[in-house]
């Protein structure tokens, strides 16, 4: 019984994983997407890894996934790029990755296929990762901690507001407001030179 | 309730998934299902940890997923904000515009 | 502390101060960079004097100072040392107290010079660093630091003969003496390369006694060899011919560089090479002979043209060729030790001439043509009568000391054993000649109508280093002898008679060449222009003015074929190769650069492909 909720939900993230790839709206995509990192995350329970399979759901599909819709709504995704989307799209453009993937799929499950293990089926709960995570791997945790924290001064640099005034602030008429404010010393400054 | 599976199972999904992921890469022009795509493969290198950590009973499989689930928001973050610079100056999301960088 | 061992200061000195002068040239004063400039070389010129004394006061036995090793590799070790005896310290005291005289003229000299202001230090930086190659060259014990030191000196008179860059002119001429002296430099270098071969040692004494213990009066042939092999770097060094050409255009530099380099110390390395290497020449009396015979034909060609020319510094230039030829002649017929002494005497006489020259061209605003000068006796009294004392040193009157060193060198010619009447001929007819130059260069120059405005501006510090020099020179011949005498084998001249004919007619050559110049060019007996201007006349004098078309010669025989071989070998098949090289590289580029498209796209599949390519060998699908 189980094992065959591990097949549908393997089939399930397959699929919902390909409209993914081959969706032409971004927001449809997104859906797909956190409904292949849900069958995902059945997967991890069904292994025996419930903490992962937690994570999965509430950062994954959660966080990460809620971001990149954040932004496809700020960038107002609407049918013009749907059209777009399709003029990109091209039959043709397909066949040489999907060579390519072929080739690699067949390659790695030639390397493993038949070696006859079995996932030993017991559960590894949060008790024992959490004591793992902070005994043995805690130096990789600070560095992950170093990584999150360059991720986030990049973040704020890059999303900063001084690299659209660079190329002009007549570029985004909707963001007047702010920008005249922080404009208006520059340019006196200008004037008196 | 944890099943046990044949592990090439688990890892054959691993890299359909992964492969999936890469043919998008390799397709897509539009840079937000290029990060998708992204996302993809590094889930689908978390789950074939899983598989490797449940093979034995063990945490360490977990433990990496985690690591790879941070790397995902640390990339997530730094691209995104790379995505609204390069809408704003290009007003496009073709990635093909960005490569001013050649040789 | 013994005096001698402040004999490390003598080269020390001077080049501290170029490095000093080299350093901040920008930012010295000029008063600074005169007291620099000139005061080092005073250091080295009163250390060398207390080196001098305590060497005389010690017996004068030769000594050395080592002052580092300069490597040390598989049982070579060539150490910097100094050596000092009689020769080298006539040399060092030539090279200080005169290069200290002219140093002094040159702070007065080169003060309000128009044509490189900005030059001041920068001068005195490059005559500092002469002097202390030179002192290297001549105090050096091992052929490594004498090379050193000879290439030194080439390059201060490369760098100083084109001191006024702004001119094309004196650059060419400074490369002209650089590339001439560079042919002899060939020579010497294979000469020192076949003894380090032959007798496996470089330093010059051990050298020179193996030498005597391995060819004396066995196989002479490597000697000869050798021998020549140095006379070649003599001869390009001293210009003598048939490398001379370089010495009058090397007057383009300032004239205190001509006094000091190319009158009184660089041109007489030659001189000094040959008698530090006498033994491999007496060894070889065929190399000796070569050495007569090139100072002989050199004091004869020069001596010619010098009657001919019109610019006064060449005048002196071609002087300075002949009298170096002197030298030369009596190292071949083998007065050695009066090589040396008229070299002494020369450098005071022949530096005094120089810087009195100096004196007048100041004085006529850099007009250096004497027809243009004349009548200048009374407006210049000083630099007249210094030139008069260096011109009757020079034609060697007797009693000054131009006739000590002379007649002991034409006497000595006299006794040759072989050629003994051919040499002291032609000795005497070129001291005729010498002295018929140099009245017509006096008369002109000073008596007559007067041709140009003269304003004598010098101050003590220009006046003065006439006055040494002139006491130097008319009383240079009496203590000179002792310096040197001593250090290197002489013939038996002692026993000469003062009172022979050849003695007499020897003594009275100059007499008879002034008489003439006093008839032709001061009474005009015979009209010289009406002689020049016919045809034989005038063929003859352009034949004498271009220096006996020697310099004709070699721009036909050498330079222009040199030039037209280059010229027709400009796309020739070795460029060819490494264009081809250019090209394929170039290729490569642009082929490697196409894949570096910029689009991340390209660069993830080919990630992919190389994955997929992987793993196909590590399966051995493929490879």
């Amino acid at each position: 019984m189980e094992t065959a909720i591990f097949y549908i939900a393997a089939l399930v993230a397959a699929l919902a994983t390909l409209r993914v790839v081959t969706h032409v709206n971004a927001s449809h995509a997104l859906i797909y997407l956190v409904v292949s990192l849900l069958a995902v995350a059945v997967i991890f329970f069904l292994l025996g890894a419930p903490f992962a399979a937690a994570l999965e759901v509430v950062v994954y599909a959660g966080a990460i996934v809620v971001l990149f819709l954040f932004v496809v709504m700020m960038l107002n995704l609407g049918r013009t790029s749907v059209d777009r989307e399709r003029g990109w799209l091209r039959p043709g453009m397909w066949i040489g990755p999907a060579v390519l993937a072929a080739v690699l799929l067949v390659s790695f499950v030639f390397v493993f296929w038949g070696t006859d293990a079995k996932t030993s089926g017991e559960m590894v709960g949060p008790r024992a990762v959490g004591i793992a995570l902070f005994g043995p791997y805690i130096i990789a945790v600070e560095l992950a901690g170093f990584l999150l924290l360059a991720a986030l001064v990049g973040a704020w640099h890059l999303g900063r507001r001084y690299l659209e005034e660079r190329r002009g602030a007549d570029d985004f008429p909707e963001e007047e407001g702010a920008n005249a404010e922080e404009a208006a010393p520059e340019a006196s400054a200008e004037g008196n030179a | 309730m944890p099943v046990a599976v044949p592990i090439e199972h688990v890892l054959a999904l691993a890299g359909l998934l992964f492969l999936l992921g890469l043919i998008g890469v390799l397709v897509r022009r539009n840079v937000m299902f290029l990060l998708m795509s992204l996302e993809v493969m590094m889930n689908a290198a978390g789950l074939a940890f899983v598989a490797a950590g449940a093979r034995w009973g063990a945490p360490d499989g977990q433990i990496m997923f985690m690591f790879i689930l941070a790397l995902a928001a640390a990339e997530v973050a730094v691209a995104l904000g790379i995505v609204v610079q390069l809408a704003r100056r290009f007003e496009s999301l073709d990635v093909d515009n960005a490569d001013e960088m050649y040789g | 502390m013994s005096g001698m061992d402040l004999l490390w200061l003598v080269p020390a000195a001077p080049l501290v101060g170029f490095l000093i002068l080299f350093v901040l040239h920008d930012y010295l004063p000029k008063t600074v960079a005169a007291v620099v400039g000139a005061g080092s070389v005073g250091v080295s010129a009163l250390a060398a004097l207390l080196v001098g004394i305590d060497y005389y006061e010690a017996g004068a036995e030769p000594t050395w100072q080592l002052l580092w090793t300069w490597m040390s590799v598989a049982g070579f070790d060539p150490a910097i040392r100094l050596y000092l005896d009689g020769l080298s310290l006539a040399m060092t005291g030539v090279i200080t107290g005169v290069g200290f005289l002219i140093h002094v003229y040159a702070t007065g000299y080169m003060w309000n010079d128009h044509e490189e202001p900005e030059g001041f230090a920068r001068f005195f930086a490059y005559m500092n660093l002469f002097v202390f190659a030179m002192l290297m060259l001549v105090l050096g014990d091992n052929l490594l630091v004498l090379f050193l030191g000879w290439e030194g000196v080439g390059l201060c008179s490369y760098l100083l003969i084109g001191f006024y860059h702004q001119d094309p002119a004196n650059g060419y001429a400074a490369r002209k003496a650089f590339v001439v002296t560079r042919v002899g430099d060939t020579f010497m270098a294979l000469g020192l390369f076949l003894m380090f071969r032959e007798l496996g040692t470089i330093e010059i004494q051990e050298s020179l006694t193996l030498a005597n213990a391995q060819w004396s009066g066995g196989d002479t042939t490597m000697a000869l060899i050798i021998g020549l092999l140095l006379l070649g770097g003599a001869v390009g060094k001293s210009a003598q011919v048939p490398l001379q050409t370089w010495l009058p255009d090397a007057m383009a530099g300032p004239t205190p560089v001509s006094a000091l380099i190319h009158a009184a110390t660089m041109v007489t390395a030659g001189v000094y090479l040959i008698a530090r290497m006498h033994d491999i020449f007496l060894i070889s009396p065929e190399a000796q002979l070569a050495v007569a015979v090139v100072g002989l034909v050199t004091l004869f060609i020069a001596s010619f043209t010098a009657l001919v020319q019109t610019d006064i510094k060449r005048v002196l230039a071609f002087s300075t060729m002949s009298q170096i030829g002197y030298m030369f002649f009596a190292l071949g017929v083998g007065a050695w030790s009066a090589a040396i002494f008229h070299l002494m005497t020369h450098a005071f006489f022949k530096a005094l001439l120089f810087l009195s020259a100096g004196s007048v061209i100041l004085a006529l605003h850099h007009e250096q043509d004497i027809f243009k000068m004349g009548g200048l006796w009374r407006k210049l009294p000083i630099p007249f009568a210094s030139m008069l004392i260096g011109s009757i040193c020079l034609a060697a009157l007797p009693f000054t000391s131009g006739f000590f060193s002379k007649d002991v060198i034409m006497l000595t010619a006299f006794e040759h054993e072989s050629h003994g009447l051919v040499f002291w001929g032609g000795a005497a007819i070129a001291a005729f000649m010498t002295a018929l130059y140099t009245t017509r260069m006096m008369i002109v120059v000073f008596f007559g109508g007067q041709r140009t405005e003269a304003h004598d501006s010098s101050r003590l510090n220009m006046w003065g280093p006439l006055l040494v020099l002139c006491a130097l020179s008319l009383l240079g011949g009496w203590f000179g002898f002792g310096v040197v005498a001593g250090v290197l084998p002489d013939g038996g001249l002692s026993e000469f008679s003062h009172f022979s004919p050849v003695a007499i007619i020897t003594m009275l050559m100059p007499f008879l060449g002034i008489f003439v110049g006093w008839l032709v060019f001061g009474r005009r007996i015979i009209d010289v222009e009406a002689l020049a201007a016919s045809k034989a006349g005038n063929a003859l004098k352009r034949f004498f003015f271009g220096g006996w078309g020697f310099d004709w010669l070699y721009d036909n025989a050498v330079v222009r074929p040199v030039m037209w071989a280059a010229r027709i070998n400009k796309g020739d098949i070795v460029d060819w190769i490494y264009r081809i090289t250019v090209a394929v590289t170039r290729g490569a580029h642009h082929v490697g650069s196409l894949t570096q498209s910029g689009r991340l796209r390209w660069y993830a599949a080919n990630m992919a492909f190389g994955l997929a390519l992987f793993f196909l060998i590590v399966l051995g699908v493929i490879g």
